[in-house]
């Protein structure tokens, strides 16, 4: 067991360059203690109290949190948001991979597919929903139009609630340019040489691609679960844009039968639209600590199946 | 080699008196501060969350307005926001750099000003004013006794119907539908309505009355059973009132098994998305896919612009017996001063304007809203044709109780309408449900005062 470095006191040297140096990275400390810092244990204290934002908040205690407990809704965009992660992630790790896969093709365009397969990860994400909203339309989509060219019936995609977060979850892909692109550096990173060896072995391309591709990139899979699930625990703009974000102006607030009131959508509303930040800052550190239970709970998962080459 | 100590202040120093007088424009204090206003005046900061065509008609108001101030130059900003959404606002406001005045929706004035976004309007003068104005719409300005808005506008819902539609699909006699005789009842409609129906490749392309579409809300059928929402005596909100529940049995889970529950999904995700909404242009009934539809007055000004051909009716609001009372609710917006307000006396001025006899005339012109003030009600000129049915409903329509927790109470009102639509729930799970989750946030804030 190799026992922990002791912190030994600063030379004079160094103390001084420390003094010279913390008056130029001030302006970053400053801004960390007070827009990132502050605001989170401020938050924290909020949690306790009911506040509307304004005026003096009022300590509560625990109420805000047995609240949560008893709260349908909370539940239900728990459950929502619980429903679209665990659709959304595997879904975007083979999406991306094989993305990443077609852009390690050894063609003479793969410049252009490069940047085409990349082009709609750089689209907002409000515009892409909207082009998608059009595209998933029952009575004029182009998406609809092929499922019934092809004899399949056609899906009323953002009417109803059984194929609301599907729809979000097929809306998420167009972003998988980004993930594909750290695959395809993982991809890069290959050895050559394994793939030459495993064909002189008789392997084939399945059989490589199982045996020294996936096992090598295995660590970057791991970095997208988690990323993958941290952004997925926080989805809100495709719903909020797909449900005009309002309750007076459309009819289902947040998607048919609740389908898109997903956890942040919830807090949003509380916070802004209900006036109970004292609740909303409760929900937010509630998503703080599952976050982090997540993403411990999948990295002594991966211990299992993320291979290191020097480890 | 050293910088000049002098040249280096000097230098920051003509950089300050730059910076200073980059941002009051450079110029001088007696030039108007925008084009169309008045030199000397002030800036008041007004935002709306409007869209055309009824900001078209806002503007008009402000040009109007600034041309004849001589202490106050308003400009008007469209944010994002909506009847319940105002996000924009509250973090503007806590970031000091909020509005001078704000529309709003009036039935959520008790719940902003309880939130501690607004302004009492009692230091301006308002509470004088309690007398020009329709006493629901007054009261739906007051939290706590206290004036904090000026209501600016109001509506009221009817049955509209597409006579070429109705006709073309054998429905010709349309004397059930003569206001004189009153209210037509569910069952006349819904006869009808049936007869409108057409699929093509087994999707509707026309649908007679879907009765949730445009105002076909949770309140406006909770009236037309004579339901109540709201227990003043205990304080509490009564969406599990047996009519209300009767009513979204009737006209939201019944009436979609009827049209079938998929297939009416799939007609309104194509021509009445909630989705979000299409635009106005291509509203449903504009376009001739609704045989009837609940809508306000403000859609005479839509039929007028965009689709001038349509030959359309009016009647009221079906009832579920005949010789039932007809019902209608009124809602409507206003304009308040939110907190922080650098330019509050300003910007009361404009609403005085805005929410006053010039700004209410121009906007029931134009938009085919009802103004609040009595004094305009009377003025036949501003009612033309269908418009004065409107008016005549008025003394009698009702309004959406206002509470501290509105816009929660309308989120779960839909919340169990969208339920009872899709058969999600029985309505009256729905609606206990409802009651159970407003009325644990409405007691923090009871008793109300009145």
């Amino acid at each position: 067991m190799i026992a922990a470095p002791r912190l030994r006191r600063l030379t004079v040297d160094e103390r001084r360059s420390l003094r010279t140096a913390l008056p130029f990275i001030a302006p970053w400390i400053v801004g960390f203690i007070a827009f990132t810092l502050y605001p989170i244990f401020y938050s924290l204290y909020l949690s306790f109290t009911r506040y509307s934002g304004f005026g003096d908040a009022t300590p509560v205690g625990f109420e805000n949190y047995t609240h949560m407990a008893s709260d349908p809704l909370f539940w239900q965009a728990l459950g929502n948001t619980f429903y679209y992660t665990a659709l959304a992630v595997p879904v975007g790790v083979v999406v991306a991979i094989a993305l990443a896969m077609m852009m390690n093709q050894n063609v003479r365009e793969v410049a252009f597919y490069r940047a085409a397969f990349y082009l709609p990860s750089i689209l907002p994400l409000f515009a892409l929903t909207f082009i998608f909203i059009v595209l998933l339309n029952p009575g004029f989509g182009l998406v609809d139009y092929v499922l019934e060219l092809v004899g399949l019936p056609a899906v009323n995609w953002l009417g109803d609630a059984h194929w609301t977060k599907i729809s979000i979850v097929l809306l998420a892909q167009l972003g998988a340019g980004g993930p594909a692109l750290i695959f395809l550096a993982s991809l890069r990173a290959v050895p050559s040489e394994l793939y030459e060896a495993a064909k002189l072995e008789g392997a084939g391309p399945i059989r490589s691609f199982y045996k020294i591709t996936l096992p090598l990139i295995t660590p970057v899979i791991l970095f997208d679960i988690i990323y993958g699930t941290i952004l997925g625990i926080q989805i809100f703009t495709p719903a909020f844009v797909l449900t005009g974000g309002t309750s007076g102006g459309g009819a289902y607030t947040t998607g048919p039968e609740n389908s898109l009131l997903f956890y942040v959508f919830y807090l949003y509303k509380t916070a802004f639209q209900y006036s109970d930040m004292g609740f909303a800052s409760a929900m937010a550190w509630v998503l703080f600590v599952i976050s982090v239970v997540l993403a411990a709970g999948i990295m002594r998962w991966s211990k299992g199946w993320v291979h290191y080459e020097s480890g | 080699m050293a910088l000049v100590p002098g040249r280096g202040v000097q230098a920051l120093i003509l950089s300050f008196l730059l910076v200073a007088a980059c941002s009051t424009g450079g110029g001088t204090s007696s030039a108007p501060p925008l084009a169309g206003c008045n030199s000397g005046t002030k800036i008041a900061l007004f935002w709306t969350s409007h869209t055309p065509p009824d900001t078209d008609s806002e503007k008009n108001i402000v040009d109007a307005f600034n041309k004849q101030s001589n202490t106050t130059c308003v400009k008007m900003v469209a944010v994002p926001g909506s009847e319940t959404d105002i996000a924009k606002l509250t973090t503007a406001v806590r970031g000091g750099t909020g509005p001078d005045v704000y529309e709003l929706d009036r039935f959520t004035v008790a719940e902003r000003a309880a939130a501690g976004v607004l302004e009492d309007l009692t230091p301006y003068g308002a509470a004088n004013m309690s007398g020009n104005y329709l006493d629901f719409a007054w009261k739906e300005a007051l939290f706590k006794g206290k004036p904090y808005a000026l209501p600016d506008d109001t509506d009221a819902r009817v049955l509209y119907y597409n006579k070429d539609l109705l006709q073309a699909a054998g429905v010709t006699d349309l004397s059930a539908l003569d206001m004189s005789k009153g209210a037509p009842t569910i069952d006349t409609i819904r006869g009808m309505a049936n007869k409108v129906n057409k699929k093509v490749n087994g999707k509707y392309t026309v649908v007679g009355f879907a009765p949730r579409l445009n105002q076909g809300w949770h309140y406006t059928w909770g009236f037309a059973y004579g339901g109540s929402f709201f227990d003043a005596a205990s304080c509490k909100v009564t969406p599990d009132d047996p009519k209300i529940v009767q009513a979204f049995k009737d006209m939201f889970y019944d009436w979609s098994a009827a049209l079938g529950v998929s297939d009416l999904q799939t007609f309104e995700s194509t021509y009445a998305p909630d989705t979000p909404p299409l635009p106005t242009e291509q509203d449903a009934f504009l376009t001739g896919h609704l045989g009837f539809v609940i809508s306000g007055d403000w859609v005479l000004a839509w039929l007028q612009k965009y689709a001038p051909n349509l030959h359309y009716g009016i009647t009221y609001i079906p009832v579920p017996h005949q010789g039932d009372q007809p019902a209608t609710w009124a809602g409507g917006w206003s304009v308040v001063i939110p907190k922080g307000a650098k330019n509050g006396s300003g910007g009361f001025e404009f609403m005085k304007y805005f929410a006053g006899e010039p700004g209410q005339r121009t906007y029931a012109k134009e938009t085919t809203h009802m103004p609040t003030l009595k004094s305009l009600l009377t003025d036949s000129t501003l009612f033309p044709g269908d418009h004065k049915l409107f008016v005549a409903m008025l003394p009698v329509a009702h309004s959406r109780p206002a509470l501290p927790v509105g816009a929660l109470y309308w989120d779960q009102l839909t919340i169990a309408q969208s339920a009872a639509e899709h058969h999600s729930k029985d309505p009256a799970t729905a609606l206990k449900e409802a009651a159970t989750a407003v009325n644990a946030k409405l007691q923090q804030y009871c008793p109300l005062a009145t």
